[in-house]
């Protein structure tokens, strides 16, 4: 049983009554202990691709199944489940909420779980403590490095232990040092294999460190 | 369903953002102590005109016109009249009458008058009837004779009234009027008060003696009673006067009067006390009333003026809660975006950002009913409004509930409306366009 199976998905944006195609006829299946990366020009519709598994987004047609599950039809409410618990998002910017702290950040995602903060804390503080931002935990996303906010929203994605992370240019906006570490802190966690990966960059994720790489081109996905 | 953690996010996001959080809840604050102030105001000033407004000519007095020409009266009819006997010619207009046997021993000059007008007699329960008219706040029996005087020969009206009564205050002779002397003292047996004209034209003055009817009545008192309903000379004691007119008629009076004073229960009300009055009074019945429909007209002007303001001054405060907390939410479209993108859902974020919206109109409602009461009670409202210093209560506690209630209420339901429009954008459109703070 694949972790995640699309089939035949595209997506068309209307805007003033032009149709304008993103994507069509995108398929493929991915396993758990997996990374796909998705390369593709700037525009060619990697985060909408990410925004549609990750069920942020509506495909306009096709099917994406999640552990033999139709993502796709499922209603709004058990789509943030999903994102609550079994899939993880890294995005390009962070996407860190500025005014909570690291630890906050972190803990968001286990809020409103009938987790109690004591234990939600001491989950957040934990991975932040692996991640080496021990020192860090009470400090607001503008008081760290790039570094470190990317590996708070590293962090923000790992806590529970989600078995298919969606990261959207993960190493984007950061030096090549930063992006090493991102990648050395995920990717343990795939090579376990417990959790599957699709990351979706224009050229600036290492694609040696793929199990499989494909290209968004034209619209269109063609596997490498 | 409302949980722990929406009430810690509520409280840390209210934290986290400081000036936020004060200018929301100050932005409450102003417009609270801002409502509450005017509304306070607007319906003391109200209250206070309206009672004003309320008791200026809503006073008058009814009675009957004398029986007419008594000289056109036959030999025969004028002698029935003086045993006592109604004359046949006499009895269509005497429904209400019972003071044919009573005519005045000096027939040409003395008699039952009001003001300038002769007058038949009423009974005294009538005016009890007359008080419990639910448009009639009082009603009071009076007894009003021009005597003249057998050595000067001037004539002069004494009214025989029941001091305390709230209608023959208004319409015929009150506390405040009194000039000199002891107005109290004046209601006693064998005093009186005197109206100052006629204390000056004949020289009276508190402690003096007057004689009426041949008794002897000291002055206790001089008022000036200006222009009210019903005037007269003298002021006594309704009994008094009573005993003192029977020595001037045919048959003495046996519980009656000839003038009712009366006072509406409010100027609202006056026109239909007027009519409720005519129709118990039946026959030829006259009223004599002050000018009350100007009044009436003021009252009621002045509460549908207030009640606009008031209207608008509540539609502004909807129109500003929206603004503010469409303000607020818009700032953390973001935010909440990411939130979202995270995996809370819908319900989660309108449950917080509603604990946020309650709190903090609820705090800024309350910080502004402590300013508004401090405005109200350190403005010198009675002086700006330049009205009797003495009259309290502007601080009305069901005002402020409602107020309070209002503004709450208002907030938490404009709170919602930028929330849906929130909610309903996409987190995926939100992220990609809203730029990261």
């Amino acid at each position: 049983m694949a972790l995640v199976k699309v089939d035949n998905l595209s997506r068309t944006f209307v805007t003033r009554g032009a149709e304008t195609r993103v994507f069509s006829d995108v398929s493929f299946e991915l396993e758990t202990g997996e990374l796909l990366l998705i390369t593709g020009r700037s525009g060619a519709g990697k985060s909408t691709l990410l925004g549609i598994l990750s069920g942020l987004d509506r495909a306009s047609g096709g099917r994406v199944f999640f552990q033999d599950v139709e993502l796709t039809a499922l209603p709004l409410n058990e789509l943030a489940d999903l994102r609550a618990g079994r899939i993880g998002m890294i995005f390009q910017n962070f996407n860190l909420i500025p005014t909570w702290t690291a630890s906050e950040n972190v803990e968001a995602v286990l809020m409103h779980q009938g987790i109690s903060k004591a234990d939600r804390q001491a989950r957040a503080a934990a991975l932040l403590t692996d991640l080496g931002l021990g020192e860090r935990l009470h400090h607001l996303p503008s008081e760290l490095s790039v570094g470190q906010q990317q590996r708070v929203a590293v962090a923000r994605t790992l806590v529970n232990e989600p078995v298919l992370i969606l990261a959207d240019e993960p190493t984007g906006d950061v030096d090549s040092e930063t992006a090493a570490e991102i990648t050395s802190l995920l990717m343990p966690r795939i090579r376990s294999g417990k959790t599957a990966m699709i990351v979706a960059s224009h050229g600036l994720f290492d694609a040696s460190l793929a199990t499989r790489v494909a290209c968004l081109k034209d619209g269109r996905l063609v596997m490498a | 369903m409302l949980t722990g953690d929406v009430m810690t996010c509520a409280l840390r996001e209210l934290k986290q953002n400081p000036r936020r959080t004060l200018a929301v809840v100050s932005g409450y604050a102003i417009t609270v102590a801002f409502l509450l102030v005017i509304a306070a105001v607007l319906l003391y000033s109200r209250v206070v005109q309206n009672i004003t407004i309320g008791e200026a000519g809503t006073y008058f007095a009814t009675w009957l016109p004398a029986c007419g020409d008594i000289a056109s009266l036959s030999e025969e009819d004028l002698a029935k009249l003086a045993r006592g006997i109604v004359p046949e010619v006499c009895k269509s207009n005497c429904e209400n009458c019972t003071g044919c046997n009573k005519k005045p021993i000096d027939l040409l000059n003395e008699g039952f008058i009001i003001n300038t007008n002769t007058t038949r007699l009423l009974t005294v329960e009538l005016a009890k009837k007359i008080g419990h008219l639910p448009t009639v706040r009082d009603a009071s029996a009076c007894l009003m004779f021009r005597f003249r005087d057998p050595e000067k020969s001037f004539v002069f009206a004494v009214a025989g009234l029941q001091p305390g009564s709230r209608a023959v205050s208004s319409t015929c002779c009150a506390a405040d009027d009194l000039v000199a002397g002891d107005f109290a003292g004046g209601f006693t047996p064998g005093r009186m008060l005197v109206d100052a004209g006629f204390a000056m034209n004949h020289g009276l003055k508190p402690g003096m003696q007057f004689s009426i009817a041949g008794e002897q009545f000291t002055v206790a008192g001089t008022v000036n009673t200006m222009a009210r309903t019903v005037k007269a000379d003298v002021f006594m004691l309704f009994s008094e006067a009573e005993r003192l007119i029977n020595r001037r008629i045919h048959n003495p009076l046996a519980g009656e009067a000839n003038i009712i004073l009366i006072e509406s229960r409010d100027a609202a009300s006056h026109g239909q006390a007027l009519k409720d009055v005519k129709v118990l009074m039946k026959g030829d019945s006259l009223l004599t009333s002050g000018c009350y429909y100007p009044a009436a007209k003021a009252a009621g002007l002045n509460t549908r003026l207030v009640h606009a303001f008031m209207l608008l001054v509540a539609l502004a405060t909807v129109l500003f809660s929206a603004r503010i907390q469409w303000a607020s939410v818009l700032e953390r479209r973001r935010t909440i975006a990411i939130l979202k993108a995270i995996g809370w859902k819908n319900q989660v974020v309108i449950q917080q950002l509603f604990v946020e919206s309650l709190l903090q109109s609820l705090a800024g409602s309350l910080a502004g009913a402590v300013v508004g009461a401090a405005l109200l009670l350190l403005l010198p409202v009675n002086a700006l409004l330049g009205i009797d210093a003495t009259m309290t209560g502007i601080l009305d506690p069901v005002l402020f509930l409602l107020v309070l209630a209002f503004a709450v209420g208002s907030g938490c339901l404009t709170g919602l409306l930028p929330v849906i429009a929130v909610i309903r954008q996409r987190p995926v459109e939100a992220l990609r366009r809203l730029p990261a703070s």
